[in-house]
C-alpha cells in the first residue's frame, strides 16, 4: 500500500519535472524571440536557405556554362557581379554556392554532431576506464589545429566534397563530446533521474526518456554554435585547394580564383568572401541567442 | 553632549532587477556617536548591509540613490564625487569588513602585501618601518605567530584569522569610523567569541566608532551602546542597547527582543512572529510592519509612521506611541 | 609535496598525450584509400622507386613495427626525407619555422591586448554603448573567414592605398597587415571572456574590500581584479593557440610569405607525406607544450594550486 501510494507521488514528481522542462523550453524561446540579434541572424540563415532551395528561379543562368568569350567581365545590367575566370555568371554561381556551402555545414555538423554527442554519452554515463580514454583521445585531437589536421587527412585522402566533411567531422566532434559528457554528469545527479530508478527503471529505458531528452537541448545550441566553425573551416580548405573542387561552385574556392585577378576583378573574391560572411554571422547571432537563451545568467550577470 | 559622527537622514536606495525596481532603503534615520559602538540589527533582506555600503558609496552597479543626506562630520558623502570618496574618505576616514571573511581577502597576494597597500597609503611610516606596522597590526587583533602569519596567503588561514586580518587591514588605514558588515556570520559559534572578544578588546584600547550591522543580539548586547533596528528598508527604532532589552517601544522591536530572549539569541526565531517579511518589490502601504503587527489599528495601513522622538536618544518609527 | 609535486604531476600528465599525439600523426598516413606509396609517387613511378621508399618506411612490417621504428626515427631528429624536396623534412621546416612562428607570436601579441583591453573596457562600461559595441565587433571578427580578411585587406591597404608593400616578407611594414589579421580575428576570443571574467571578479567580495581601503579604482582593477582575471585568461590562450596557428599559415599563404603554410599546402597538394607528417608533429607537439606551461605559469600565479594540487 504505502510503496503504491509512493511510486505514485514519485511519478507525480516526474511529470511535474517534464512540465517545468517544457515550460523552460517555452520561457528559453520567449527569451529567443526577444533578443534582436538573433532575430537578424534567423532572418540572414532564411535568406541563404531560400537561395539555395530557389536557385534556379532566381537566375535565368547556368552555374557551370562557361563562356571564353566574356572571360572576367565588369559587373553589368545582364551580369550584375560579371563574370568569372572562365565566363560563368558570378551570382548566378555565388547563389549556386549556398547549396555547397549549406550542404557541407550540415553534413559536418551531422557527422560530427553523431561521433562527439555518441562519445560524449559514452564517456559521461560509463565513466571509469571509457570516460578516461575517450577523454585522452579528446585531448590528444585538441593538440592538433583543426584546420591543419583536416588539411592533413583531406590531402591524404583526396580532395572532394565528402571528404572535407569527413576530415572535418574526425576532428571536430571533440567539442561536442564535451560538452555532453559535462551535461550527463549533471544529470547523471540529478532527482529524476534518481527518482526513475528508484521507481526501478532499467537503465537503457533511464538513458532514453530521462538523460537523452535533457542532452538534446544541448546537443542543439551545439550544433548551431558549430555551424560557424563547419562552414569557416570548409571554406578554408576549399581556399587552400584541398577542399571542394572547381566546377562545383563553391564560395571558398571562388575566392581563391578571385585572388589571382584581384587587381581586375576584386568583386570575385570580395563577394564570395561576403556571402561566407552573411552566412556565418547568421549562425553566430542565433548560436549567440540560444546561448543566452538557454542560459541568461551567462552574459549579463 | 556627545560628537556625532555619522547622520543618516532620509536615505533611499533603488536596486533595479529583472522584475522590476526593490526600494531597498526608504527613509533610514540614523546617528552614530563618535566613540560609540552602534548596533544596526534586522532580519535578512532589511537593508542593513545596503546602508553599511551606502555609507561608503560601494553599492552594486544596479543601485540607485534616490534621496536623502549622508553627513559625515560636516560633509554630505553623498555630494562627493568618486575621486574624492576614494581619496578622502574611504580607508582613511571610514573603513569596512565585510560578512565572508574568505572572499574579502584577495586570494592571490599575501596577508603582508593587502595590508601593506593600507600601510602605504595611510601611516607616514618611512618604508623600512612597514614591516614593523604590519606586525604590529596583526598583534593588535590578537592574531598568534603575526611575523610568520604575514607571509601567508588567505587560503592558509582559517575563517576567523581572515576576519581578524580583515580588521587588522582596515584598522591599519585608520579610520575614524568602522563599519562592520555581519563579521561573525560567517563564523563557528567558538571563533564567534573568540572574534567579538578581540573587538571589545579594541573599544578599550582604541576609541574607535564602529558601526556593527548584524542580526545577532548577543552581539549587540555584549557590543553595541546605541541600536537601530531596521524593518523592512525602514528604521523602526533608535535606542540605547539598555532601551533595546529593558524598554523596547515598538511592536517589531518588542517582538525582536522578546521572542528572542530565552529561545536562542539569533534572529532566526523571528519566524515566530506571524507572518513573513515582506518583499520589498512590492512593500505593504502604510507602515511596513502593520500586515504582522498585533497592534495595528486603520491608520497603520494607510500612513507611514514618522520617528518621533520618544526621550534623549530614543526614537520610534509607530503611530500607536 | 608543494609546488614540485604539482609540476612532476603535470609533466606526467602531458606523456600520454606526447604518446597520443605521434600515434595520430603515423596513422593519418594510413587513411590512404590504397597503397600510400604509390600515392605518394605517383602514376609513373618505377618499380624501383616504390621498393626504395617502401624500405624506407618500413612498410613491408606490420603496423606496430612501423609505428615503433618512426617514432625511433623521429626521437633521434629523423623526420624523413621530403619526396618533392628530396630533402629532410627537419631542414625544409628549420628554413621556414621562423616566418611562421613570427606571425603566429605578433599575431597573438596584438589579439591578447587588443582583447584584453576592449574586454575590460566592456567590463567596466557594462551595457553602455561601448560594451555593446565590443560584443558586436567581436561577432563580427570571428564570422569573417581569415583568408578573405587577408584578401580584403591586401586589396585595400596594399594594391589600392599602397600603405604597405604586397606580396611576399619584406621587412617590418610588412608583417604588419598579416599580424593584424589574425590579431582582429583572434581578438574576439579574448575581449568576451576578459568581459565576462571581469565582470565576475568585480564582484568579489576582495574587490570592495580593497576599495574599502581606499586603494584607487585604477589600481583596484589593473592589479587586484587582473591578476585574477589572468588564471582563466592564460587556459583561454592555450586553448587558442593551435588556431592562432592554423590562422597564421593560412595568412601567410594568402600573402606569399614562403613559410610552413605554404609548404604545408603544398605538401599535401603533391602528396608529400612526409613533410606533412612532420609538420603536423611539430605543430602539435607545440601546442601540447605550450599547454604544459600555461599550466605551470597558472600555479606560479595562483597560490592555492600548490597546496591543493589541481586546478581549483
Amino acid at each position: 500500500m504505502n510503496t503504491a501510494v509512493n511510486i505514485e507521488n514519485i511519478e507525480k514528481e516526474i511529470k511535474e519535472l517534464k512540465q517545468k522542462r517544457t515550460s523552460q523550453l517555452f520561457l528559453t524561446w520567449l527569451r529567443f524571440k526577444r533578443n534582436r540579434l538573433s532575430m537578424v541572424g534567423l532572418s540572414f540563415v532564411l535568406v541563404i536557405i531560400f537561395i539555395a532551395i530557389f536557385a534556379p528561379l532566381l537566375t535565368p543562368y547556368d552555374p557551370y556554362d562557361t563562356n571564353p568569350f566574356r572571360r572576367l567581365e565588369n559587373p553589368s545590367r545582364e551580369h550584375l557581379l560579371g563574370t568569372d575566370e572562365l565566363g560563368r555568371d558570378l551570382l548566378t554561381r555565388l547563389l549556386y554556392g549556398s547549396r555547397i556551402a549549406l550542404q557541407v555545414g550540415i553534413l559536418i555538423v551531422l557527422f560530427e554532431g553523431f561521433i562527439g554527442i555518441t562519445l560524449g554519452l559514452l564517456a559521461g554515463y560509463l565513466g571509469r576506464w571509457v570516460d578516461e580514454i575517450i577523454m585522452r583521445l579528446v585531448d590528444i585531437l585538441r593538440s592538433f589545429p583543426v584546420i591543419i589536421l583536416a588539411m592533413a587527412i583531406a590531402g591524404i585522402m583526396g580532395q572532394g566534397l565528402y571528404n572535407v566533411v569527413i576530415a572535418i567531422g574526425l576532428v571536430g566532434w571533440t567539442t561536442y563530446a564535451r560538452m555532453v559528457r559535462g551535461k550527463i554528469l549533471s544529470i547523471k545527479e540529478s532527482e529524476f533521474v534518481e527518482a526513475a530508478f528508484s521507481i526501478g527503471e532499467s537503465t537503457p529505458s533511464v538513458i532514453l526518456r530521462y538523460i537523452l531528452p535533457n542532452v538534446l537541448p544541448t546537443a542543439v545550441i551545439m550544433i548551431c554554435i558549430m555551424m560557424p566553425t563547419a562552414l569557416i573551416a570548409s571554406a578554408t580548405l576549399s581556399f587552400l585547394g584541398v577542399g571542394v573542387q572547381p566546377p562545383l561552385p563553391c564560395w571558398g574556392s571562388i575566392a581563391a580564383a578571385g585572388r589571382d585577378y584581384i587587381t581586375r576583378a576584386p568583386w570575385i573574391s570580395t563577394s564570395a568572401g561576403f556571402f561566407i560572411m552573411f552566412t556565418v554571422l547568421g549562425f553566430n547571432f542565433i548560436g549567440d541567442g540560444l546561448r543566452d537563451a538557454f542560459d541568461p545568467t551567462s552574459k549579463r550577470n | 553632549m556627545e560628537e556625532i559622527i555619522l547622520k543618516i537622514e532620509d536615505l533611499k536606495v533603488a536596486f533595479d532587477t529583472e522584475e522590476g525596481d526593490v526600494e531597498a532603503l526608504d527613509g533610514v534615520e540614523l546617528e552614530v556617536k563618535k566613540g560609540t559602538f552602534h548596533g544596526l540589527i534586522g532580519e535578512t533582506g532589511c537593508g542593513k548591509s545596503v546602508t553599511g555600503k551606502t555609507v561608503l558609496r560601494l553599492l552594486d552597479n544596479n543601485a540607485r540613490i534616490k534621496g536623502g543626506r549622508i553627513h559625515y562630520g560636516n560633509i554630505d558623502l553623498l555630494k562627493l564625487t568618486e575621486k574624492q570618496m576614494e581619496k578622502q574618505i574611504r580607508g582613511n576616514e571610514i573603513a569596512m569588513i565585510f560578512q565572508d571573511p574568505g572572499s574579502s581577502l584577495n586570494p592571490l597576494f599575501t596577508i603582508k602585501y593587502q595590508i601593506e597597500e593600507a600601510v602605504s597609503m595611510y601611516s607616514n611610516l618611512p618604508r623600512n618601518k612597514w614591516n614593523q606596522a604590519i606586525l604590529e597590526a596583526l598583534q593588535r587583533v590578537k592574531l598568534p605567530d603575526a611575523a610568520n602569519l604575514m607571509h601567508r596567503y588567505p587560503h592558509q588561514l582559517s575563517g576567523g584569522m581572515k576576519q581578524r586580518v580583515m580588521i587588522a587591514m582596515m584598522l591599519a588605514c585608520q579610520p575614524q569610523l568602522l563599519i562592520a558588515d555581519e563579521p561573525t556570520t560567517a563564523l563557528d559559534v567558538s571563533i564567534q567569541a573568540q572574534f567579538i572578544k578581540v573587538l571589545r578588546d579594541l573599544k578599550e584600547n582604541l576609541n574607535l566608532t564602529v558601526l556593527y550591522i548584524t542580526h545577532d543580539l548577543a552581539v549587540i548586547s555584549e557590543l553595541c551602546d546605541y541600536v537601530s533596528v531596521m524593518y523592512a528598508g525602514r528604521i523602526a527604532e533608535n535606542l540605547t542597547t539598555r532601551d533595546l532589552f529593558k524598554n523596547p517601544q515598538h511592536p517589531y522591536t518588542d517582538k525582536l527582543v522578546h521572542s528572542v530572549l530565552g529561545v536562542t539569541t539569533t534572529l532566526e526565531a523571528l519566524e515566530e512572529i506571524p507572518g513573513s517579511v515582506p518583499r520589498l518589490i512590492n512593500p505593504p502601504a502604510g507602515c511596513r510592519f502593520h500586515p504582522r503587527c498585533q497592534e495595528a489599528i486603520a491608520i497603520c495601513s494607510k500612513e507611514a509612521p514618522p520617528l518621533q522622538e520618544l526621550a534623549p536618544n530614543h526614537t520610534v518609527a509607530c503611530h500607536r506611541r | 609535496m608543494g609546488k614540485s609535486g604539482y609540476v612532476v604531476r603535470r609533466l606526467l600528465r602531458t606523456i600520454p598525450i606526447v604518446i597520443g599525439v605521434t600515434l595520430v600523426t603515423f596513422l593519418i598516413l594510413h587513411f590512404t584509400p590504397g597503397d600510400p606509396v604509390r600515392i605518394m609517387l605517383g602514376p609513373y613511378a618505377t618499380q624501383e622507386n616504390i621498393a626504395i621508399l617502401k624500405e624506407q618506411y618500413g612498410l613491408d612490417h606490420p603496423l606496430h613495427i612501423q609505428y615503433i621504428t618512426w617514432l625511433g626515427n623521429i626521437l633521434q631528429g629523423e623526420f624523413g626525407t621530403s619526396i618533392r624536396y628530396n630533402r629532410p623534412v627537419l631542414e625544409l621546416v628549420q628554413d621556414r619555422v621562423g616566418i611562421t612562428l613570427m606571425l603566429t607570436l605578433s599575431g597573438l601579441f596584438i589579439s591578447v591586448t587588443l582583447g584584453s583591453v576592449l574586454g575590460i573596457f566592456a567590463a567596466l562600461r557594462q551595457n553602455s554603448w561601448l560594451d555593446y559595441l565590443c560584443t558586436f565587433q567581436a561577432m563580427f571578427w570571428i564570422s569573417i573567414p581569415g583568408f578573405w580578411l587577408a584578401i580584403i585587406f591586401l586589396y585595400i591597404f596594399g594594391l589600392q592605398l599602397r600603405w604597405v608593400p604586397i606580396g611576399g616578407l619584406t621587412g617590418f611594414s610588412s608583417v604588419i597587415l598579416p599580424a593584424l589579421v589574425i590579431g582582429l580575428q583572434e581578438e574576439a576570443w579574448f575581449a568576451r571572456p576578459m568581459r565576462a571574467e571581469m565582470l565576475g571578479v568585480l564582484n568579489e567580495g576582495y574587490i570592495s574590500a580593497a576599495r574599502a581601503k581606499g586603494v584607487k579604482y585604477i589600481r583596484v582593477v589593473g592589479i587586484h581584479a587582473l591578476r585574477n582575471v589572468m588564471i582563466p585568461m592564460i587556459t583561454m590562450l592555450a586553448l587558442r593557440l593551435p588556431w592562432v596557428i592554423a590562422g597564421s599559415v593560412v595568412v601567410e599563404v594568402v600573402f606569399a610569405w614562403g613559410g610552413m603554410g605554404s609548404l604545408l599546402v603544398n605538401s599535401v597538394l603533391a602528396r608529400d607525406f612526409p613533410v606533412v607528417q612532420g609538420i603536423l608533429l611539430i605543430i602539435a607537439i607545440t601546442v601540447v607544450l605550450a599547454n604544459l606551461l600555461a599550466d605551470l605559469v597558472y600555479s606560479l600565479i595562483d597560490p592555492r594550486i600548490r597546496v591543493e594540487g589541481g586546478k581549483k
